[in-house]
Order: structure tokens, then C-alpha cells, then sequence
């Protein structure tokens, strides 16, 4: 390898790079874009359950059975008819969960043996564990009204929070989407770098390279220096952008240095693979959305399914919610990062291979 | 013509001297050939292009590679600049195996290539300074770009540059290194007549400065302006070669053409220069009454081909 032609060529490519209007302008407006949207993005995470109720003839004694409730994350607001209630989690008014109508006179037919009805209101979309736990509730509080004991003791319980207890402390959705702005960063450099091959195979410019003293391997580092370099300030630039550069810096900057390798890789494939603009995107995005799976999947934590775990940006998104969220070092992160070695290395050499072969053929 | 003939020490004075002062430089005893092809062949996934193809090229000598599309031109040049080995044969340029020392080989040489592969959005001479950094040389590139006459232009961007001046720029950058050995496929292709005459000459003073010059064309007026010596290719074999004016002697048909009015009538006598009593057959046609023009006929290059390939040069 040559270093001064490999230099004169990365040189001619980040010149080429900054007078590319097109990416340039995706670029800017790219990173302006992520660093808003995240700062606009919520940072703290409302733990509390709102309930609604409508219990006539009850105020007194719900003041009693609920005197602890806010201190246990429960807010309950009152209604003072079963219409407004449903009304009310219909419209999303308060952010109401679930509502409980108990009816008038209830503590005296319980007293008198019989068995009043208490309506569970849950809006639609409620998923069946907040309708089960809501149901279990509503219970506990009848008992509780009625002064009536439960009809089973639950045994001595002891919890053990295993990992970090984020009780108080949940995912912010701020958090949530670092990851992927992140990954969408590394992204657009991966159709500016494919953008750029592309450019010097359809105009042949490549075979200009190869009659001076450039050799192909030259040519191939130069490129390979120029994706990394570029898709590695992107990141860095936009971690440093959103405040989180300073959280684990080493082991970040290894991780975003090693997505930057990835995406490279994959910009070398997708630029040997498209003859013009469309055909870049084309195979760029092929790429890309299924890549974008495990970004997206940190939204749901722990939804993640064994194939979304087996994909090329799930080491690197784990390691960037973990050193950014979890305060995670390099041991923590281990697995991951030897992942992404892994699939670098895949990743790299499959583009420089087709890369290669792409050229010989010119 | 056998196609592994190599003929040097040809006649210069045959009257075919293209302003070129190089034949008192270039002593074939002395100097080794620049570029040697022995027997070189190659084929495109089972098909072949260049069928054991034999030639040298002196130091300061221009040989022209004329044939039609596809006869193996540009794959030769493709072979001789290191971008296809050859499947048979033996390459040595500047007295360097190819493509083993292909790295030494190409610091001293230049091509122009057929396509424009120029860097469009850079400017002319953005492009000629990256490729003089390539070559690790320092380039003059006012000076340069004067060669070519795009001086006025040297900061534009190529994209606003016509084909002809993206042409000019392709040989510019060709020499940037000074070149020993300069390749050129289709050197003056969609030039106009001006810019096509200052290539040409811009091709003769590389060859007068010692460079051998290969140089691939359709054209054949370019062949016979340009070359020393011309090598017809013909479905991947050399057919012929020799310097112009001794092809057009050994395969070419003299004539002359007298034309003299009888009566209201014009007629017309063709005389083969090469046919018995010729010399008296054309006295008697000048000394006839009623004569009109008389022209002398040289078979052209791409009569010759015809003659040899049995078909046209397009």
C-alpha cells in the first residue's frame, strides 16, 4: 500500500465529499434534524397510574383507603357520574388508564350479603395485563371499602430487583431514540460513501486510477478510511450534539468507531452494487431497513426476538443503550462489541470483495 | 505481411515526414524498444479478442493501431498499460516484464482513454494535480493546460467543459508525468478540425521529446498524418504493417487520371502506373487534343484495409 496515493485520493474525496450538495445538505439537515427532535423529546418518564372514579356516597371512606396511594404512584380522580368517567377515557382526557364506577349504596349491600357490581372502564387500546391489573385493584379496593378481609392472606413476599432498579428512573423516550438518531446517522453516510464508488465506477474514473501508480488496494483503503472517518465524526459529532459524549467515552467512541466500520462496509456493497442514483438507494435501503430493526426495537424493551438479536446493529445499538442508559463499560459491553468485531470484519470484506470484483470488470 | 513482423529502421523518406525530426534521434541499433509484445493474446470469457499479436515500438516513434470496432485494438492497449494480462504471450515496456513490474512500468507512462473519465466536479487543473500527486511529480499546470489550450479554463469545473475541451484536458492529463510511453485510444474522437490538428501535434512533440506513442483510430487520414508506422488489426490479428507510405506502395494501386473533351462529349482514361508501357500510355493521353484535367491516384489506408480485410474500417 501506498500511503501517498492513498492520501492523495482520500484527500480528492472528502473535497469531492464537501461539494456534494446532495449529501452534504442530508447530512446537515440530518444531524439538525435528530438534535432538535431529541431535545424537544421528553426526559423524564411519568410513572404514575391515573385512575378515574366514580363512587357516590364513598368520598369518606375511599380518603381513608387511598390515603397512600400518590406516594405509591397512584393518582385517582374523582367523577361525579358514570357518564363523565367513560366520557372521559374515551377522550384521553388526564391520561386516565382504566376508571372504576362502584355503585351507590354499595358498603350496605355487601353488608346485607349481596353482591353489588363494580364496572371496570379501560379504554380500547389497553393492553390485557393493565385490564388484569386494574381488575385485581378494583377488587383489592372493594375489600377495602367494604372493610371486609381478603379471602386469602398473600405469604411473606420479599422483592429482589435484579439488574439496576429503575423504579423512579424509567427509559426516557429522549433515551429511547438516541440509538436510533444514531444509527440513522451512520446510515446516510453509508449512501454518501456508495454514492461516491458509485460515482467512480460508472464514470470510470477508477480505471483512470489504476493506469498511474494507484493500486487497487490503494483505492479500496482509501475508500474504506473515507466511509469510517466519515460516518465515525457524524456520530461522534451528534453524541457530543445530544450530551452524551462525555457518558462512557472510551467505550463509546470504540462502538461508534466500529458501527462506523460496519456502515462502511455496507456503503462499499451498495455503491459496487448500484449503476446510478436509484440503484444506490435502492440497494442502500435494502440494507438499511433491516439493519434499522434493532434500533427500533430498543423502543420495547425486551421485545427484542432471536433474529433481531442475530442482526449486524444489534451489538451496537445494546452498546450504545447500555453505555449511554446503563452507565455501561467495557466489560458490560463485551459481548457486544465482540459482535460487532465479528461483523465488521463480515461486513468489510464482503464490500471490498464485490468492490474488487466490480472493478476488475470495468 | 506476417503479423509478428516488427519492422524498424523503415524508410524515412518516402516522403511521409510529418514534421517528425525523431528518425535522428531514434537509432533502432542503439536504442532497445520502448515496448516489445511477443505473441500477446487474450479472450473475453471463451471469445478472443487479440489472437497473438507481435510488434515493437521505438523510443520517439508513433504507431498507429487502425481497425474497426472490436478487431482487439483497445484491448491491446488494455494489455500493454497493465489493466488486462495477457492469456498468452510476453509484454515488456521500457525493458520491464508486464504485468510483473506493472508499479515501475506505469510511473512513466500516460494513457487517454476513449471514455471521458475525467473528475467533473473538480476543476481542470484539481484534475491534474490529483493525478500528479498520484505520480508523486510536481506539475506546471498553466503551462500544461496552454499545451492544450484550455488555460483560460483551468478553474472551471470539467462539467462545463464541451467534449472537445474534455478531450484536451484527457491528453493534458496524460502528460502530466512526462511520459516515456503514451497510450492513446482514439485520441481526437468528437474533436473539431482545429482542436483535432493541435492534439496531433500536440502527440508530435511527445514523440520529438523520445516518448513512443500507440495510439488507436478509426481514422484513417489520422493514421497516415500521425503514424510512422501503421498496424492494421483484423478480428484480433495484424494483418499488416509498415509505415503508410510503404503499405500504400506494396498494396495500393498508382494511377493516373486524364480527362480531355471529344467533340460535346468528356472522356475519361484511367492508366495503372503499374502496368506495362505505362509511362507511354500516359505521354500519349497528355499530348491528345482536347485535354482537360489529369490527376494522379494513391490508394488511401482504408483501401488497403479493404483490400486486405475484405471489409470496411467501420
Amino acid at each position: 500500500m501506498n500511503g501517498r496515493v492513498v492520501w492523495a485520493i482520500l484527500k480528492k474525496d472528502l473535497w469531492a465529499f464537501s461539494r456534494d450538495r446532495l449529501w452534504m445538505t442530508l447530512t446537515v439537515i440530518g444531524i439538525a434534524f435528530y438534535v432538535i427532535v431529541y431535545w424537544l423529546l421528553p426526559d423524564t418518564v411519568d410513572e404514575s397510574l391515573k385512575l378515574g372514579l366514580h363512587a357516590p356516597g364513598l368520598e369518606d371512606v375511599l380518603g381513608t383507603a387511598l390515603a397512600g396511594a400518590p406516594e405509591q404512584g397512584l393518582a385517582v380522580t374523582t367523577f361525579s357520574t358514570e357518564e363523565a368517567l367513560a366520557s372521559a377515557l374515551e377522550a384521553g382526557d388526564g391520561d386516565l388508564v382504566a376508571g372504576l364506577a362502584i355503585p351507590e349504596g354499595f358498603i350496605a349491600d355487601v353488608r346485607a350479603g349481596a353482591r353489588p357490581v363494580v364496572t371496570l372502564y379501560v379504554p380500547g387500546e389497553a393492553p390485557a395485563e393493565v385490564r388484569d391489573a386494574i381488575g385485581g385493584f378494583a377488587s383489592e379496593l372493594a375489600f377495602a371499602i367494604a372493610g371486609t378481609p381478603p379471602p386469602a392472606d398473600v405469604p411473606g413476599l420479599t422483592e429482589v430487583v435484579v439488574g439496576r432498579d429503575r423504579a423512579g428512573d424509567q427509559v426516557t423516550l429522549r433515551e429511547s431514540f438516541r440509538p436510533i438518531f444514531v444509527f440513522f446517522a451512520l446510515m446516510i453516510e453509508v449512501f454518501a460513501l456508495a454514492a461516491l464508488v458509485a460515482g467512480e465506477i460508472s464514470r470510470r474514473t477508477v480505471v483512470a486510477l489504476l493506469v498511474t501508480p494507484a493500486r487497487l488496494v490503494d483505492f479500496l483503503a482509501a475508500k474504506t478510511i473515507l466511509g469510517t472517518l466519515l460516518a465515525f465524526a457524524e456520530a461522534v459529532l451528534l453524541m457530543a450534539l445530544l450530551d452524551v459524549l462525555g457518558v462512557g467515552t472510551g467505550p463509546l467512541l470504540v462502538t461508534l468507531l466500529l458501527g462506523s466500520v460496519l456502515v462502511t462496509g455496507i456503503g462499499l456493497l451498495a455503491g459496487s452494487s448500484g449503476k446510478d442514483f436509484l440503484g444506490i438507494i435502492f440497494y442502500a435501503m435494502a440494507f438499511v431497513l433491516p439493519l434499522a430493526v434493532p434500533a427500533f426495537a430498543v423502543l420495547f424493551p425486551g421485545t427484542a426476538a432471536a433474529w433481531v438479536r442475530m442482526l449486524p446493529t444489534y451489538g451496537l445499538v445494546n452498546a450504545i443503550v447500555g453505555i449511554t442508559t446503563e452507565g455501561a463499560g467495557f466489560g458490560d459491553i463485551a459481548g457486544d462489541l465482540a459482535a460487532l468485531v465479528v461483523w465488521c470484519f463480515v461486513s468489510l470484506a464482503i464490500g471490498l470483495l464485490v468492490l474488487r470484483r466490480k472493478v476488475a470488470t470495468l | 505481411m506476417a503479423d509478428t513482423a516488427a519492422v524498424h529502421g523503415h524508410d524515412h523518406d518516402h516522403g511521409h515526414d510529418h514534421g517528425h525530426d525523431h528518425h535522428q534521434r531514434h537509432d533502432p541499433a542503439r536504442d532497445d524498444p520502448a515496448i516489445r509484445a511477443h505473441a500477446i493474446a487474450f479472450a473475453y470469457d471463451g471469445s478472443p479478442a487479440v489472437a497473438g499479436i507481435s510488434f515493437e515500438v521505438q523510443p520517439g516513434e508513433v504507431l498507429g493501431f487502425l481497425g474497426p470496432n472490436g478487431a482487439g485494438k483497445s484491448t491491446t492497449i488494455k494489455m500493454l498499460t497493465g489493466q488486462l494480462v495477457p492469456d498468452a504471450g510476453t509484454i515488456e515496456v521500457l525493458g520491464m516484464g508486464m504485468p510483473k513490474r506493472r508499479n515501475e512500468v506505469q510511473a512513466r507512462m500516460g494513457v487517454v482513454f476513449e471514455e471521458k473519465n475525467l473528475y467533473e466536479e473538480m476543476t481542470g487543473i484539481a484534475n491534474l494535480r490529483f493525478f500528479a500527486e498520484l505520480f508523486g511529480t510536481e506539475v506546471d499546470t498553466d503551462a500544461l493546460l496552454e499545451r492544450v489550450d484550455l488555460r483560460d479554463r483551468g478553474e472551471d469545473r470539467v462539467a462545463d467543459y464541451s467534449k472537445g475541451m474534455r478531450q484536451r484536458l484527457m491528453v493534458a492529463r496524460a502528460l502530466v508525468n512526462r511520459p516515456d510511453v503514451l497510450f492513446l485510444d482514439e485520441p481526437t474522437d468528437g474533436l473539431d478540425p482545429v482542436s483535432a490538428r493541435a492534439v496531433r501535434e500536440l502527440i508530435r512533440d511527445e514523440a520529438r521529446r523520445g516518448a513512443a506513442v500507440v495510439l488507436t483510430t478509426h481514422d484513417m487520414h489520422e493514421a497516415d498524418d500521425l503514424s510512422d508506422r501503421v498496424a492494421f488489426i483484423d478480428e484480433g490479428r495484424v494483418i499488416a504493417m509498415d509505415t503508410p507510405e510503404s503499405l500504400k506502395l506494396e498494396y495500393g494501386q498508382r494511377s493516373v487520371r486524364v480527362r480531355r473533351r471529344v467533340g460535346d462529349a468528356v472522356e475519361e482514361e484511367v492508366i495503372g502506373l503499374d502496368d506495362d508501357g505505362a509511362a507511354d500510355r500516359v505521354r500519349d493521353a497528355v499530348a491528345r487534343e482536347g485535354l482537360l484535367t489529369v490527376h494522379t491516384d494513391e490508394a488511401t489506408l482504408e483501401d488497403i484495409f479493404v483490400q486486405l480485410a475484405g471489409r470496411g474500417l467501420v
